[in-house]
């Protein structure tokens, strides 16, 4: 009970209570501007995209790849920590379980923008298809979303009760037998969250790698990868927050906490990187040209490969395996943040290459449904770069992330108790 | 009724009972000329930058270039609409059920549907399914040329050619079989030992795009056998 007291008794974070508002304020620009561009593009069509008929996703189906990478990778550390007793993740397991539960909401937002026909999205539920992969992703990030919001709550409720909080949501007991009782069943939920946060990212990889059409994708690897990039990116971002919330007083934890994450995410990157050896090899070395695989090297699309594997996986692998850098939490953030932006590049060549070329390539090729400047309906490779339209809606549930979780740092109870 | 073309268009009551519909186009007649494209634009009021058919030129490096080098040069054509697979890959993607095969084997799209996910775009192995990007644009616009009774699509759904399924139903070829100025286009049901596509694929040596991808394409193409032929698929 004290460690609570005390807890609630901190107050609202000195520094910055104007930035906060400042903050504040610049997201829910973002969001407003982001949710007018989506009106537009209702309103216009996805014509206001750069996506045609050849590159038929673009940077929703990025982002949200992304996002639901970042939500398993949280919780698949969140869970295995409890489940295998690493009791040294205690004091950011409740930011963990934050992060998750915010990103797997984001992902499922950053669908709606994709869809052409909003107004039918109805059809998932009343008409689904259950030999579809979609069908099977909507499902299984909507049980997990549930999952995580259950995982919270029994985190969070008796400090929440104890502070007299409605999102106690009816918890009245703060007393030790219950924490203790909460604390075996955070225990059996996690047996239950850690094979969800593996299948949800397994599924999402489905959607592409069960499509025999691209063959970029049709790879039994597909699953694995996916799982690896989602332990490297949701690891990385637990890891950028953790400083950073503490940064601002609301978690505590000693520095060895840092650099163990840290340590942990080489892990990570090395397997990542074994993952991505082993597609380029059984791409690369029968030696045919046409293989997607060759425009990982060669082409338009090589500076993005280089970038994946030299920013996103070689550089934060050398600073986080080297014990005495670890040990400095800005070298451990600096390497969290290439892994980021590695993981997110390595979703974007995904995309871009395994769509970029015209499954017939004889010309003229595939109609684009609408003309290009040249007056040709037909191309038979393309080019995608997202317009300013795509990234401002991005932009904005981006934004409605960072405010959520802004205000969840802020008001829940993200402390472990010392003595729990 | 559709609309019908006197002195060609013949209801023919076995196209109304067909099981297993398909199309076979024979190599040797095609000669590139796009006139079963255009035909499909207009009987389908399809918008200006989407094609249901489209007419691929084999081996060269641009439209309407031949093969090889000089002076050992081919030049052949594959029109390519949907192939109305029998293991089509775009209805097992579909999330809402919205492209389904019928029991006559024709692929078709329920545009009311449609949630505008593009799986089955990303699904379909040969790129025969155009999305409407912006409210479709049809040039002159379809009150002045509409022949078809095809819906009108909304913006942001799917479509793709539906062997003018209309059409089928009243017991007439799709436009692009009547339209075809060589003949070079058949249609019928392949379950059928008797009908006229049946009778040339067991005729003539055939292929079909991909086959290895197991899609069991329901479009078939008759091997050039003329001179200068390229056999096989592309």
């Amino acid at each position: 009970m004290s460690a609570v007291t005390t807890e609630s008794a901190v107050p609202a974070p000195r520094r910055g209570s104007r930035g906060f508002a400042i903050w504040i304020a610049a997201l829910v620009a973002l969001i407003v501007l982001g949710f007018g561009v989506w009106i537009y593009q209702v309103v216009r069509g996805l014509q206001v995209t750069d996506m045609r008929d050849n590159v038929i996703w673009g940077l929703y189906i990025i982002t949200f790849m992304f996002f639901v990478g970042l939500s398993a990778g949280g919780l698949i550390v969140a869970s295995a920590g409890r489940l295998f007793g690493v009791d040294r993740f205690a004091p950011i397991v409740r930011l963990a379980i934050v992060e998750a539960t915010v990103t797997i909401a984001t992902a499922a937002l950053l669908i709606i923008p994709d869809l052409g026909h909003v107004q039918h999205i109805y059809n998932l539920f009343i008409h689904a298809h259950w030999l579809s992969p979609m069908i099977w992703d909507v499902t299984v990030i909507l049980i997990y979303l549930v999952l995580s919001l259950l995982y919270l709550w029994l985190y969070t409720r008796r400090d929440l009760a104890a502070r007299g909080s409605w999102l106690a949501l009816g918890t009245k007991d703060t007393g030790r037998a219950g924490r203790d009782r909460d604390h075996h069943l955070t225990y059996v939920l996690a047996w239950i969250a850690l094979p969800a946060a593996v299948l949800v990212h397994s599924i999402t990889a489905w959607i592409f790698g069960l499509q025999i059409s691209r063959g970029f994708w049709y790879s039994a690897i597909m699953p694995p990868l996916f799982v690896s990039s989602a332990l490297v990116s949701g690891l990385a971002l637990v890891t950028i927050l953790a400083f950073v919330v503490r940064r601002y007083g609301r978690i505590s934890f000693a520095d060895e906490l840092g650099s163990f994450l840290g340590g942990l995410l080489a892990v990570f990157l090395a397997v990542e990187a074994f993952l991505v050896l082993c597609e380029v090899m059984a791409g690369y070395y029968p030696g045919i040209p046409t293989d997607a695989v060759h425009q990982l090297f060669t082409g338009r699309y090589a500076p993005g490969f280089a970038v994946e594997v030299v920013v996103g996986l070689v550089i934060p692998f050398i600073l986080l395996a080297v014990a005495g850098w670890r040990r400095r939490p800005q070298i451990v953030v600096v390497a969290a943040v290439l892994a980021l932006i590695g993981i997110f590049v390595h979703r974007a060549n995904l995309i871009v290459i395994g769509l970029g070329k015209a499954p017939i390539p004889s010309p003229p090729g595939t109609p684009l449904g609408i003309p290009q400047a040249n007056g040709s309906s037909f191309a038979t490779s393309s080019v995608y770069f997202p317009t300013i339209w795509e990234f401002l809606i991005v932009i904005g549930i981006v934004a409605l992330a960072a405010l959520v979780l802004t205000l969840a740092v802020r008001y829940l109870p993200l402390r472990d108790e010392p003595d729990a | 009724m559709s609309a019908s073309y006197p002195g060609i268009d013949i209801p023919d009551p076995k196209l109304q009972k067909a099981t297993r519909l398909g199309m076979v186009v024979d190599q040797d007649r095609c000669i590139g000329c796009w006139s079963c494209a255009v035909a499909c634009k207009e009987q389908q009021n399809v918008g200006i930058g989407l094609y249901w058919l489209r007419v691929l030129t084999v081996g060269g490096p641009f439209m309407d270039t031949p093969a090889g080098t000089f002076p050992d040069l081919t030049m052949s054509y594959q029109s390519t609409n949907c192939f109305h697979c029998d293991n089509p890959p775009c209805v097992k993607a579909c999330p809402t059920q919205a492209t389904y095969k019928m029991a006559n084997g024709i692929v078709n799209v329920n545009y009311d549907r449609c949630i505008g996910c593009r799986y089955c775009m990303v699904a379909c192995p040969y790129d025969n399914r155009v999305f409407n990007w912006r409210k479709p644009v049809q040039e002159p616009p379809a009150s002045v040329v509409a022949v078809g009774e095809t819906p009108a699509r909304p913006k942001g759904v799917v479509e793709k050619c539906t062997f003018c399924v209309q059409r089928v139903t009243d017991g007439l070829l799709p436009r692009c079989v009547v339209t075809c100025p060589t003949g070079a286009r058949t249609f019928g049901d392949l379950d059928d030992p008797g009908s006229e596509v049946s009778v040339l694929l067991r005729d003539r040596p055939s292929y079909v795009v991909f086959p290895e991808r197991g899609t069991k394409p329901s479009l078939h193409y008759l091997i050039r056998t003329g001179p200068n032929a390229v056999g096989g698929s592309l």
